[in-house]
């Protein structure tokens, strides 16, 4: 960093205030803290270079010192940091609880300014989790996640897992989260639908016509639920290129056709449009592959360490979207 | 009043040289120190809150702006010192061309000059090795914009010890079109057959050269049918070699030749060979390292359009509430040493992973959960 005296030389000189500097004034101003030329062989004798190479030892010595120092101080910090937040984040889970019920959530939400139409989540699979309780465990996330969505009003909700484990249990997790749905709703629950790409949608599986017909005056509404994984990222892209590279080969198509907008509309078309607020649920912000093309301007919401899909969290994040504070309690 | 005696004596304080020197020194340590550990290669910054920072302060946008560089100057000093090897900035997105005129001036005039400075130290730059490449829609600029760019970027070309990205006139969906049409015009090129030293004229005159042979010394009767053929075909041999040997030749075998005309016509590079990493090499980053780090000032949690491609599976988004023209070091260095403890904590992980492999079987059973 340059120190005060310089930075009021250059703002100066920024400005245009009186004469500009000349190069070789500009070149003088710094020449304190750039570093040194690369050194050149044979200058320096051998003496000099034994005893530079000594404190050149004691120097990296004493920043592997420091280092340790900081990550010590640093790994505390973070200890301390991970608790206070669990401890918090409980208290928000106590203030901000759902009890099942569909009107406390419209409460929650209602003096809200905007609503995201298209929620999307991010939720990880852990294997390793003894058993199959990793699926399990899963599946009751989304169930929670959709049935929260649909009380607060939120048609569309896209779910990505990186491994795309759920896109071979669509039936099953149709039937979770319908049930849950009805757990919240009683019988007049909102229509589900549930769909990945290039897979056939799941609607309804278990509803009676008549009720989806009354939905449609003034029923309980209705909720998309979709399922992304990995592949609908980078590889939908790939697709893409190679569909649009066998047209030019057959002359079908010329390269210069390939705008923004054609290739906006074959993504959305196949995957998904974009969605507008993405919560991450794990303590990384990190995007793990997430679908690059749709992403462009949702706004990314998380919380420093959180693990675990709650309630609060999908609370503070439409909170967060529709630019409102949060009192605390109801 | 006291509070501005005292960030009068702060002021005075700090600019005395002894505070300098060991303010100075505190930064050469950390920074050091940060090198023994982990160094991400590939850092974003979007350069966010120059124009809101104006505001708070009551002072021109253009000068918010001018202050935004100085923080860039800043950072880009400690990437460079702490040995990160490829920066990208996000200086000028293809939106802003929406602004008011007087603000995209103000910028344009701004790349230029300071890019023009740059181009006067040619040595000063050298001792930093860095190589200044521009990304992004060029022909959207004005040509004087650009004439100083090109400049910065062949300056600096032979710089190999680190890169800044500077995007300008730059969106992610650009860039991923761009790619996208680049590979498809890449693989839309015919492939250059290997020139095989037979010619296959030759090879078909021989043959029926010893057709004839074989015709003429068991019967006597087809021999003028024969001649005739054999000069039609000898003709037509000559004008196709003069055409370069792939025509067809409809006296040997009508239907293989059609059947060559159209593999030739289709001597194309297999488009199932794309993959994300052909992609990739047709991103402006090509070949630089995956993206590590990315860092968004002013409390935006939004790519808006950059980098999409890019944040892929571990790039870590830090979001700041800082305004981009107070970030420093200070703002930084936290964001740097929780990439280095999540790095290692990553690489703890891996370790145990390694260590406790499960047995395979245990691996590859299957959920409870059937699919139906």
């Amino acid at each position: 960093m340059v120190g005060v005296r310089e930075t009021e030389i250059y703002r100066r000189d920024a400005r245009r205030e009186g004469s500009p500097l000349t190069a070789k004034q500009r070149e003088e101003l710094l020449r304190p803290y750039l570093p040194s030329p690369p050194p050149q062989a044979n200058t320096v004798s051998r003496k000099q270079r034994g005893a530079r190479a000594v404190s050149e030892f004691f120097r990296i010595q004493l920043y592997v010192l420091v280092y340790t120092l900081i990550h010590t101080f640093f790994g505390l910090y973070m200890r301390l940091r991970q608790w206070y937040h669990a401890v918090l984040y409980r208290i928000f889970a106590v203030l901000y609880y759902h009890h099942r019920t569909p009107q406390l959530i419209q409460k929650d939400v209602k003096g809200l300014s905007r609503l995201p139409e298209h929620l999307s989540v991010i939720l990880e699979y852990n294997p390793e989790e003894k058993g199959g309780e990793g699926l399990e465990q899963l599946i009751e996330e989304i169930a929670e996640i959709a049935a929260w969505s649909a009380c607060a009003g939120i048609p569309l909700l896209s779910v990505y897992e990186k491994t795309g484990i759920l896109k071979s249990y669509i039936p099953t997790t149709h039937r979770a989260i319908a049930k849950r749905l009805q757990a919240y709703f009683g019988t007049r629950r909102p229509s589900l639908q549930l769909r990945a790409p290039h897979l056939p949608a799941f609607l309804n599986g278990d509803l009676v016509d008549e009720s989806h017909s009354d939905s449609n005056q003034d029923g309980p509404g209705h909720l998309s639920v979709l399922l992304l994984s990995a592949e609908d990222g980078r590889s939908t892209m790939v697709d893409l290129t190679k569909t649009l590279t066998e047209m030019s080969q057959r002359s079908k198509l010329s390269p210069n056709d390939i705008s923004v907008d054609l290739v906006d509309v074959e993504i959305r078309e196949s995957t998904m449009a974009e969605p507008d607020l993405l919560i991450l649920f794990g303590p990384d912000v990190e995007l793990q592959g997430y679908p690059p093309w749709q992403i462009r301007l949702t706004e990314i919401f998380h919380v420093p360490d959180n693990t675990g899909v709650e309630y609060q969290i999908f609370l503070r994040a439409l909170y967060r979207f529709g630019k409102a504070q949060m009192r605390f309690g109801r | 009043m006291s509070s501005m005696h005292l960030s009068q004596f702060r002021r005075w304080f700090l600019s005395s040289p002894p505070a300098e020197w060991i303010i100075q020194q505190l930064r050469e340590l950390l920074i050091g120190a940060l090198r023994q550990g982990p160094i991400p290669q590939h850092v974003a910054f979007v350069m966010d809150g120059n124009r809101r920072f104006a505001r708070t302060r009551q002072i021109e946008t253009v000068e918010g702006h001018n202050l935004g560089f100085e923080a860039l100057a800043r950072v880009l000093e400690v990437c460079y010192k702490s040995g990160v090897k490829v920066i990208t900035i996000y200086a000028f997105s293809i939106e802003n061309f929406k602004r008011s005129k007087y603000e995209v001036d103000a910028l344009m005039e701004m790349a230029k000059v300071k890019l023009s400075q740059l181009a006067q130290h040619g040595e000063l730059l050298d001792r930093y090795g860095a190589r200044i490449r521009i990304l992004g829609q060029r022909d959207l600029l004005k040509p004087d914009v650009l004439e100083a760019m090109d400049n910065a970027a062949k300056m600096t070309s032979g710089n190999r010890h680190a890169i800044l990205n500077v995007c300008f006139p730059y969106t992610s969906r650009d860039e991923i079109t761009t790619a996208i049409r680049e590979t498809v015009i890449d693989y839309s090129k015919p492939l250059q057959a290997y020139q095989r030293p037979f010619s296959e004229t030759h090879i078909r005159q021989n043959i029926r050269a010893r057709h004839l042979h074989d015709q003429s010394s068991s019967s006597k009767d087809h021999h003028h049918h024969h001649t005739s053929e054999v000069a039609a075909g000898a003709a037509e041999a000559q004008t196709s070699d003069a055409e370069g040997s792939t025509s067809s030749s409809n006296t040997l075998n009508p239907d293989s030749a059609h059947e060559q005309g159209l593999r030739d016509e289709t001597a194309y590079a297999d488009p199932e060979t794309i993959t994300s990493e052909t992609l990739d090499d047709h991103m402006f980053t090509a070949g630089n390292p995956p993206l590590d780090l990315l860092v968004r000032t002013s409390g935006v949690e939004r790519l808006s359009d950059f980098m999409l491609w890019q944040c892929h599976e571990n790039t870590h988004l830090a979001f700041l509430d800082c305004l981009w023209p107070e970030f420093d070091l200070w703002t930084f260095l936290p964001v740097l040493i929780e990439w280095q403890w999540k790095q290692k904590r990553l690489e703890q992980r891996k370790q145990i992973k390694v260590s406790h492999t499960p047995p395979a079987h245990q691996a590859v059973s299957s959920p409870p959960l059937k699919a139906r």
